[in-house]
C-alpha cells in the first residue's frame, strides 16, 4: 500500500462532510419553511433546489463556474474582501459538493416535516413556545427519520460527486484531487492495480460510512413510533 | 369571562360568531361544519378573524379596530385538541410539564407530579402516548393545558374519538376533574345535543357559521329560536300551520291537514308558523285520551333502538316519528296499525316564524 497517496481519500471525506454540515444548516431550516408555506413562492424555492439533481454535472458546474469563478461578481467580491478563491480550490470543491447534496436532504427533511400533525405544532404553540423552540424541541425530533435518511443521502451524494467537482475545482494533485477524479485519472493512466485498490478503498469507506450513519438514525430514535 | 363578536370568510363560508360566557361549562353545539373549532381557534389565535374583538377576563386579546393580535402562546388559553395533539417523542411527564416555563426544576417536578395525581395518571408518568388508552390520553392533554393555569379552557370534540362504550364513563370523569381543578371559563364543542345537556349549564347553538341562540340549556331545549336550533337539538316533527285563534292560554294552529291547539307563547305570533315537536313528547293510545290534539293515524314502520322504538305514523298525510319507550311500545303491538290515536300535548309544541325552504 506503500506506493498509495490517501491525500484523495481524506480530501474527499473532508469535503463530504463539511458539504453535509453545510447541508444541514441552510437546508433543515430551508425544508422547515417550505414544509409550513403553501405558497407558490415556495415551490418555486423547491424547483430551483431540485434542479441540481436533474442536472448533467457539467452543465450545474457551469453554472457554478460562472456564478462564482473570478470575473462573477459574488467571486471578485469574495477575493478582494476576504482573500477566498472558490474556483480550483478545495473551497470550490465543497461549494460543488454542497450544490448537489442539498436537494437530497430537503426533498427528505420536507417530507418529514410535513408530516407533521399541524395540531402538534398549535399545541406547542399555545403552550407558549417559540417558533424556534418548537423547531427544535418538537420538529427535529418527530422529523428524525426522514431528516436522518436525508443526511445520509446527501452525505453519499457529496462523497461521490464526480463532475461537478472537477469542472469547478478541478483535478490539482494534493490540491484538489478528490478519490472519484483520482480513481479516473488513474484509470486514464492505464494504472489498472492502483484504479482496483483505489476502489476498493472508496467501496470500503463509503459502506463504513453508510453502516455509522444508520447506526445513529435509530439510536436518536426513540419515542416508540 | 368571555366576549366573542367575530368575523372570518372562507370561500364560500362565512363565520359569524357573537357570543359571551361567564365563568362556566358552556356547550358549543352545532353540526359539523358550523363553524365550532373555527371559532375555538379564533379564540386561541391560531386563526385571525378578519374582523371583531375578543376579550378574556377584561384583556382584549383581538380586536381588529385597534390592530391588537396577541400572539397565541401569550392568550394563555388551554385548548384540548380533538385528536389531542400529544407529543408522541415525549413521556407523559414530559408532556404535561412542556407548558412550565420559569420554574426550576423541583418546583416544575412537583407541579408535575401534582397534576399526574390529579387526571388519575399515577403509574403511568414514563410511558409514552401511543402506549396509553384514549381515556389516558385525552387526560394527559387536560393535564398538560390545565398545568398551565389557562383563563379559559377550550374542549374541542372530546369525546368523538372515543368508543362508545367508555364514552360515559369518561365523559363523567373528565368534568370532574375540570369541576375539581378549574375555575374559569370553559367551551365544550360538541355535535351531540344530548351531551351538551349532560355536560353543560348553558347552550350556545351553531349554525352554517353563525351563532344563532345562547341560553339556559332548558330553554334551549325547550324552546328553540328557529328551526335550525330546533333541528340541531334534535328535533323530528315539523308541521307548517297557520295560525287560526288566539285565546287567553292557548293558539289554535291549521297545518295542511290537521287542526292543533298549542300553548300560548309569550310573544306576538305571525300568521305562519312552523310548529316544532319532539318525538319522545307524543303519544300513541288505541282509544282518544282528551278532547283536543288527538289525531287518528296509521302506523306505517317501527324501527327499534337498543332503549326505545321509533315509530313512523302517517296523520292524514303528515307523517311523524314518535319516539316510544320499549315497555309501552309492547302494547302497541296489539294495536289496529290502521288505527291508533296520536296525542300531542299542546304545552310540548314549540312555535317557530316560518321560514321558507
Amino acid at each position: 500500500m506503500a506506493d498509495i497517496n490517501f491525500f484523495p481519500l481524506f480530501l474527499s471525506l473532508k469535503v463530504a462532510m463539511t458539504a453535509t454540515f453545510f447541508s444541514i444548516i441552510v437546508g433543515l431550516p430551508t425544508a422547515y419553511f417550505l414544509s409550513r408555506s403553501d405558497h407558490r413562492a415556495a415551490d418555486f424555492v423547491d424547483t430551483v433546489l431540485t434542479l441540481p439533481v436533474v442536472f448533467p454535472p457539467t452543465v450545474l458546474g457551469y453554472y457554478l463556474l460562472v456564478l462564482l469563478g473570478r470575473q462573477s461578481w459574488i467571486g471578485k467580491f469574495l477575493e478582494e474582501q476576504f482573500d477566498i478563491m472558490i474556483v480550483f480550490t478545495p473551497v470550490g470543491a465543497i461549494v460543488a459538493a454542497s450544490v448537489v447534496s442539498i436537494p437530497f436532504l430537503i426533498k427528505s427533511a420536507r417530507a418529514a416535516f410535513s408530516g407533521i400533525d399541524s395540531d402538534i405544532l398549535n399545541a406547542a404553540k399555545l403552550l407558549g413556545r417559540s417558533e424556534i423552540n418548537i423547531f427544535f424541541s418538537i420538529c427535529i425530533p418527530l422529523a428524525w427519520r426522514g431528516i436522518a435518511a436525508g443526511i445520509i443521502m446527501s452525505f453519499a451524494r457529496a462523497f461521490g460527486d464526480f463532475g461537478a467537482t472537477l469542472m469547478v475545482a478541478g483535478s490539482i494533485p494534493d490540491q484538489t484531487l478528490t478519490m472519484p477524479i483520482a480513481i479516473y485519472d488513474s484509470m486514464l493512466a492505464g494504472k489498472t492495480e492502483l484504479t482496483n485498490k483505489l476502489v476498493m478503498i472508496m467501496t470500503g469507506t463509503a459502506a463504513i460510512f453508510l453502516f455509522l450513519l444508520n447506526r445513529f438514525e435509530k439510536r436518536i430514535t426513540k419515542g416508540g413510533r | 369571562m368571555l366576549e366573542v363578536k367575530v368575523k372570518k370568510k372562507f370561500g364560500n363560508f362565512m363565520l359569524e360568531s357573537s357570543f359571551q360566557a361567564e365563568s362556566e361549562i358552556l356547550g358549543v353545539l352545532g353540526p359539523s361544519g358550523s363553524g365550532k373549532s373555527l371559532t375555538l381557534r379564533c379564540i386561541s389565535g391560531l386563526q385571525t378573524p378578519d374582523e371583531g374583538k375578543i376579550v378574556i377576563d377584561g384583556v382584549t386579546v383581538f380586536d381588529s379596530r385597534n390592530k391588537i393580535d396577541v400572539a397565541p402562546g401569550r392568550r394563555n388559553i388551554g385548548l384540548v385538541f380533538q385528536n389531542y395533539a400529544l407529543f408522541p417523542h415525549l413521556t407523559v411527564e414530559k408532556n404535561i410539564g412542556f407548558g412550565l416555563k420559569d420554574f426550576d426544576p423541583k418546583t416544575k417536578e412537583r407541579l408535575v407530579s401534582e397534576m399526574v395525581e390529579k387526571v388519575h395518571l399515577n403509574g403511568y408518568e414514563n410511558h409514552y402516548p401511543v402506549h396509553l388508552s384514549g381515556g389516558q390520553q385525552q387526560r394527559v392533554a387536560l393535564a398538560r393545558t390545565l398545568i398551565t393555569k389557562p383563563k379559559l379552557l377550550l374542549l374541542d370534540e372530546p369525546f368523538s374519538a372515543l368508543d362508545k362504550h367508555i364514552k360515559g364513563l369518561l365523559e363523567q370523569d373528565l368534568i370532574q376533574i375540570i369541576r375539581d381543578s378549574y375555575k374559569g371559563t370553559v367551551l365544550l364543542v360538541t355535535h351531540n345535543a344530548e351531551e351538551a345537556y349532560r355536560l353543560c349549564n348553558r347552550i350556545l347553538i351553531f349554525s352554517k357559521g353563525k351563532t344563532i341562540q345562547i341560553d339556559n340549556k332548558e330553554v334551549v331545549i325547550n324552546y328553540p329560536t328557529s328551526l335550525d336550533a330546533a333541528r340541531i337539538t334534535g328535533c323530528k316533527n315539523f308541521l307548517n300551520a297557520e295560525l287560526i285563534k288566539e285565546d287567553e292560554s292557548f293558539v289554535t294552529l291549521k297545518s295542511e291537514y290537521l287542526l292543533f291547539q298549542a300553548q300560548k307563547p309569550n310573544v306576538v305570533l305571525p300568521a305562519k308558523l312552523t310548529a316544532g315537536i319532539r318525538a319522545h313528547h307524543m303519544q300513541l293510545s288505541s282509544q282518544p285520551v282528551t278532547e283536543i290534539n288527538n289525531f287518528s293515524c296509521k302506523i306505517i314502520e317501527f324501527i327499534e333502538g337498543i332503549f326505545s322504538i321509533t315509530v313512523y305514523v302517517n296523520c292524514s298525510g303528515h307523517i311523524m316519528q314518535v319516539e316510544v319507550s320499549k315497555e309501552n311500545a309492547k302494547q302497541l303491538l296489539e294495536f289496529d296499525r290502521e288505527k291508533t290515536f296520536l296525542y300531542i300535548p299542546p304545552e310540548r309544541i314549540f312555535l317557530l316564524p316560518q321560514e321558507d325552504n
